[in-house]
């Protein structure tokens, strides 16, 4: 759609998407770094940049953490990309994403999509499998965001065997920038030389990692917007259909991976580093290398600069693998040491193979010294290394340094554990101060108490923190866009009505199809509560299909509302989903209403983040004018409060917290607020929907009033200043150690 | 090979949304500016929400020789013992960095905030489930080679800047980075953000790391000064200084006047001949420090306190309420500040005023049929900062001089009698019985539900646990109502107090039975 085609002009998809969570408007700059030039700066903007050099024609993809900040940096970027006639598309989903390169099927043009994996390449699977059976003209690269290990958000699993099974070459450079930004450009290039797609894999914090690399000049497409394709290439041999998909099949073993092959070794994409312990050496997946340089550096194995006693053979090409220089590289040696992230263990297996081919009877390790199961960290890597080595015994090593490694690093840990005495509490994930999603599991706890729980076919979202304390929320969670239609077993199958909540983001990414309409089709008689908050906030806000403009949630380009209803479904209510009584009332009817059909709530208000964002602009605004502006927050006596704490098992706001009694006959805390609160007004509404206590104030601090309000206000003050009640009897002297901060900081 | 040249390692501990980011940025920045090869890289990953975060840079101290000379290779991941300097901008996040081994004895300098920000574990405990914090601080003194540590939530507060400026300054302070304060001042001039305030918290931190700066003064007691006391209370204050021992007046003195505050000096004399018997008990013990007489003053005077209508009105109708409420939300002078109280008391609360024969009937007839309680139970939005708000709370609060004749008065002071009898019980078998029958009370608190929840709880323990207990039929009484206590502080929904109660009972009963 483009701006023309409505009566206002709007934003198109990509230029709505700007203006997330966090700006990259001066980073987009280093995008037009030329020849020579040095860029510092994240890693995933020298993606951008290693793919604008590379000449991409188009660019598209599908938010998510790690590569939530590619697709903001993307729609920053518009300009620039517009100047080359690179056309950027904000895909629904990954399916979408992986289709867009369909492109690249039948013309010379490349294309570079990214999402988050393992999710997004579940998503996208099924184009995936038909691109990389018929093949590729043009680069086709997928930028996969690894989402594994310390900091993930997903299921744990890897991404290899897509590659392995559709036949998508997977490359896995180096940590560094310049690396990467290497391999996006080689990259391209093996894809059109073998007309199979590439999918770049980076990890969590490759993708955040701040570096520098020598640039290049951007490169012109050929093809582009600005010199469009005129004619159309029609090859019934590029479609996915017998007999052909037969004839594919074969060209992918016969052809495509021995030209393959033949480019990684031509190209030597894979690196070989000498060690002068030759009796042993260590094949290290490229993303990894950086780790283990350092955990050899800790045995003092190698230096900073790289320069390693073992030999290493480096994997920037993790499928496929090179037979001959896995055989080259182990022949001679006793013992070899695989070190690869995550099960199952597909290169270690492959080496052995190899090796038994080639008749080489080196010893290889792997899952023998290192786990199975999660991330590479320095410390799990310098403990296997340091196994490795102690089973391996090189010439020249000094194991006891190796074993006080170890043992000093565990000696550290067992100090540090003596000295704490017990674990140190979590601090789990929850919603944000204010969010809107939050009075919906109240309402729900609230309603709990009343007809007791129920099955909640939770999804994806800010919302699946619900699961964590303090509601325990949400019984099972299948995917994104997925909480409806996981409902459609166990609905039928369970006493009570269930619940199924999707945030708006699973709405469009797929729930509206295998939810909505599928429950609609079967004619499901359970609850559907729709969170729209306006954005897919998980990821950072990006835009949706029904995005608010200018915060305004009636405004839209598309309506949940009206696609629901045309759907067939007529039971649906809109709440504002800080009137939690209407909201416990809303889904009290939908849980008991006779009515048989899908009951769909729209729990309605924008994300708190993207609110606060435009209303303190607007304050700052309206002040600095001299204009009226309030600011609303919220307050707790500490004398009324008797620290029961039932507001914040109804809360969790992160705003909404605990002090030292300044009651010396007391010993709980107290609850608080914090000066952070932006008076949402859920505490008001929780004292009074749960019938609480009386210690909650909301207080609106009026800047720039108006005459007549000054003057209401003094008149006021002037008579209730006659009759406030007695100050408190105090016999003892006033007692030490009872200040909290904020009132020292008024004091100064 | 010698381990040889290695990088300066600096771990950054923070929460989502407190800028760890942006101190990242500003160290990388600064090391950019100075040719420093440097790498850095973050996990926020769903932890921006709130949770946990960490950022790790690596720099070199030496700047590259050439624009083009190879890039050291840095890592990634901080390693157990490997950490230079660890920066935590929180009291339990700098607990899980030692816990983690990031905070070395012969390498680490930690520079962390000791204020805390709690966790949900700890915040939704009904009780008091707060983590220790003078053991992290004891632990950072043995694992952190050096440390720099203060409360610097408070001294951005007190500079008006954000905290991360502050930690920035101590970094530059501590003098561990080849990077000298001026230029990170540089990199915040340069960065364009809240520069004057940024540039003012980095002052203060700095000066701090330097010694500069001193801990801030001990707290004084900020509470409004009280109004000069009257006849009665000074008769109040002579009569505990004269009846009771020196080592109760802190607690008896401050119990007394919240008596009398409440209601009368009828009432605050019934309270000190309450404490009678308990006072007794503590003298005809040898080297008495009088702790059942201060627990039992502690928790009579909250239970005689109790909070209702009147009171709750009484003590938002303050002159010193209003001027806390205004520093709390951070008002100017003069500034006008609307409030709004949330209160939805319901018939019992209501009834309790009245007189016990109406509001028993009122209360009956309610509790006939759920809807009718519901009904009657209006949420109410009172403007306290307008006349007619105002005046209908203190016209509340003034319900003080017919409280006594309430029907809510008078059932408290039958369930306070009932329960100082089971501590005098208590007291005649076993004192530390005594001592965690008085505890119970802790029990008794809350509103509505809340409270009712409350007192069902203590009436289940003092049958099943506490009365068993003076007969003599429970093996390590004390222990065995402490545990039962903290069981129904444990969960609202009193599971783990029923199978508490189950196995004491289970124990008791096999206590009495012939064997």
């Amino acid at each position: 759609m483009t701006a023309q085609t409505t009566q206002k002009p709007r934003k198109t998809g990509a230029q709505r998407q700007a203006g997330g969570e966090r700006s990259f408007a001066k980073e987009v700059k280093l995008l037009r770094l030329g020849e020579g030039d040095i860029f510092e700066g994240e890693g995933i903007l020298a993606v951008t940049k290693a793919a604008l050099q590379a000449g991409v024609s188009y660019v598209g993809g599908y938010q998510g953490s790690p590569v939530s900040h590619l697709v903001d940096v993307l729609s920053e970027a518009k300009d620039i990309l517009d100047e080359y006639g690179v056309h950027l598309e904000i895909c629904a989903n990954e399916a979408g994403a992986a289709a867009m390169l369909g492109a690249s099927v039948n013309y010379p043009i490349r294309g570079l999509v990214t999402w988050k994996s393992i999710v997004g390449t579940n998503v996208a699977a099924d184009a995936l499998s038909s691109l990389a059976s018929t093949g590729v003209k043009g680069g086709a690269m997928v930028v996969i965001g690894e989402d594994y290990g310390e900091g993930a958000s997903i299921i744990q699993e890897r991404s290899h065997a897509y590659a392995l099974k559709s036949q998508i070459w997977l490359l896995d450079p180096r940590p560094n920038l310049t690396s990467i930004t290497n391999m996006v450009e080689k990259g391209f290039e093996l894809s059109e030389a073998t007309n199979t797609p590439v999918m770049l894999e980076l990890r969590i914090l490759a993708c955040h990692v701040q570096g520098r690399f020598v640039c290049k000049d951007n490169a012109t497409p050929k093809y582009s917007r600005n010199n469009p394709i005129k004619i159309p290439e029609f090859n019934v041999e590029r479609i996915a259909l017998p007999p052909f998909t037969y004839q594919q099949e074969r060209d992918k073993v016969t052809r495509r991976l021995p030209a393959a092959i033949q480019f990684v070794k031509d190209n030597k994409l894979n690196e070989m580093f000498p060690g002068d312990m030759e009796e042993v050496g260590i094949i290290v997946q490229g993303g990894l290398y950086n780790t283990l340089i350092r955990s050899l550096g800790r045995l003092g194995l190698a230096d900073l600069n790289g320069n390693s006693r073992l030999p290493l053979y480096v994997l920037n090409v993790t499928h496929p693998l090179i037979d001959d220089e896995i055989v080259e590289f182990c022949a001679g040696k006793s013992h070899v040491l695989m070190v690869e992230e995550g099960t199952p263990e597909y290169i270690e297996q492959a080496i052995h193979v190899a090796l038994r081919k080639a008749d080489v009877n080196t010893k290889v390790s792997g899952k023998d010294v290192l786990p199975a199961a999660g991330q590479y960290t320095n410390d799990v890597m310098l403990t296997g290394v340091a196994e490795f080595i102690r089973k391996a015994e090189p010439r020249g090593a000094d194991l006891s340094a190796v074993s006080r490694a170890l043992a000093d690093t565990a000696a550290l840990k067992q100090q540090a554990a003596d000295l704490l005495g017990g674990t140190v509490p979590g601090r789990p994930p929850t919603f944000c101060t204010g969010c809107p999603e939050r009075p919906v599991f109240t309402a729900i706890k609230l309603l709990e108490r009343e007809l007791g729980p129920t099955h909640i076919s939770a999804d994806i979202g800010c919302h699946t923190f619900a699961a964590l304390p303090p509601f325990g929320l949400g019984n099972t969670v299948l995917g994104y866009g997925a909480g409806l239609a996981s409902s459609t077993g166990i609905a039928p199958n369970f006493e009570k009505r269930t619940i199924s909540i999707m945030g708006d983001g699973g709405f469009w990414h797929g729930g509206l199809t295998s939810g909505v309409a599928s429950a609609a089709f079967n004619q499901a008689d359970s609850v559907l509560i729709v969170m729209k908050n306006g954005y897919t906030s998980a990821t950072g806000w990006q835009y949706l299909p029904s995005s608010p403009k200018d915060g305004d949630m009636s405004d839209t380009r598309m309506s949940i509302e009206k696609t629901i209803k045309a759907l067939g479904i007529t039971w649906q209510k809109k709440v504002h989903t800080y009137d939690l009584g209407k909201m416990v009332k809303t889904l009290r009817e939908a849980m008991t209403t006779s009515r048989a059909g899908l009951k769909v709530i729209i729990a309605e208000a924008e994300c708190q983040l993207a609110k606060q964002r435009r209303v303190k602009a607007d304050r700052t605004k309206k002040l600095a004018a001299g204009k009226r502006a309030v600011r609303p927050r919220f307050g707790i006596d500490e004398d009324v409060c008797t620290g029961d704490h039932s507001c914040i098992r109804l809360s969790g706001c992160p705003s909404l917290t605990i002090k030292p009694n300044p009651d010396p006959l007391r010993t709980d805390p107290v609850a608080h607020i914090k000066e952070d609160c932006v008076g949402c007004g859920l505490c008001g509404e929780i004292a009074h929907a749960a019938a609480l206590c009386p210690s909650f104030y909301q207080a609106d601090i009026v800047y720039n009033p108006n005459l007549l309000e000054r003057a209401l206000s003094r008149a006021r003050r002037a008579v209730i200043g006659r009759f406030y009640s007695r100050e408190a009897v105090r016999l003892a002297e006033p007692v030490a150690g009872v200040l909290e901060a904020e009132e020292s900081r008024a004091a100064a | 090979m010698s381990e040889g040249l290695r990088p300066v390692t600096v771990l950054i501990a923070a929460m989502g949304g407190e800028g760890g980011g942006v101190l990242m940025d500003w160290i990388v920045r600064a090391a950019r500016s100075l040719n420093l090869p440097v790498q850095a890289t973050s996990v926020p990953g769903v932890a921006q929400r709130t949770g946990a975060t960490t950022y790790y840079v690596e720099l070199l101290e030496t700047p590259r020789q050439a624009d083009d000379a190879p890039e050291p290779v840095m890592d990634l991941y901080p390693g157990v013992g490997d950490i230079d300097l660890m920066i935590s901008s929180e009291l339990v996040e700098t607990a899980r960095a030692i816990e983690r081994g990031f905070v070395s004895p012969t390498r680490t300098t930690l520079i962390a905030s000791t204020h805390r920000v709690y966790s949900i574990l700890e915040k939704m405990s009904m009780g008091d489930a707060r983590y220790d914090g003078d053991r992290i601080i004891a632990a950072a003194g043995k694992m952190a080679k050096r440390r720099i540590m203060f409360d610097m939530e408070r001294a951005a507060g007190r500079v008006g800047c954000p905290m991360n400026s502050i930690i920035l300054g101590a970094i530059a302070g501590s003098g561990l980075l080849p990077i000298a304060p001026e230029v990170f001042e540089e990199g915040i001039r340069t960065g364009g953000k809240a520069v004057e305030a940024n540039l003012a918290g980095f002052a203060a931190g700095l000066a701090y790391a330097r010694g500069e700066a001193m801990e801030d003064p001990p707290a004084k007691d900020s509470r409004p000064k009280p109004p000069t006391l009257n006849g009665a209370a000074l008769a109040l204050r002579a009569r505990v200084e004269n009846e009771f021992p020196a080592q109760t007046h802190t607690i008896l003195l401050e119990a007394a006047g919240r008596v009398l505050d409440y209601q009368d000096p009828r009432y605050a004399a019934l309270y000190l001949d309450r404490l009678a018997d308990f006072l007794s008990v503590d003298k005809a013990r040898a080297d008495s420090d009088y702790e059942l007489t201060r627990e039992v003053g502690r928790h009579l005077a909250l239970r005689m306190t109790y909070e209702d209508i009147i009171r709750v009105a009484q003590l938002k109708t303050r002159r010193s309420r209003f001027e806390r409420v205004r520093r709390e939300v951070e008002a100017e002078p003069g500034q006008l500040v609307k409030i709004t109280e949330f209160l939805k008391p319901g018939v019992e609360e209501y009834a309790s005023v009245l007189p016990p024969f109406v509001a028993r009937r009122i209360i009956s007839w309610a509790g006939k049929k759920k809807s009718r309680a519901a009904k009657l139970q209006i949420g109410m939005h009172v403007r306290t900062d307008t006349v007619f708000g105002f005046a209908n709370l203190r016209l509340v609060a003034g319900l003080r001089r017919v409280r006594r004749r309430g029907y809510r008065f008078q059932q408290e002071q039958k369930l306070i009698e009932d329960w100082l009898a089971l501590v005098r019980e208590a007291a005649a078998a076993d004192y530390a019985l005594a001592l965690e029958t008085t505890e119970c009370a802790r029990l008794l608190k809350g509103y509505g539900d809340t409270h009712a929840r409350g007192a069902e709880n203590f009436a289940r323990i003092a049958e099943a646990v506490i009365r068993p207990a003076i007969a003599g039929h429970v093996r390590d009484a004390a222990k065995a109502v402490r545990r039962a206590r903290d069981s129904a502080l444990a969960d609202p929904e009193g599971k783990d107090l029923a199978e508490v109660l189950s196995e004491v009972g289970a124990g008791a009963a096999a206590d009495v039975s012939p064997s």
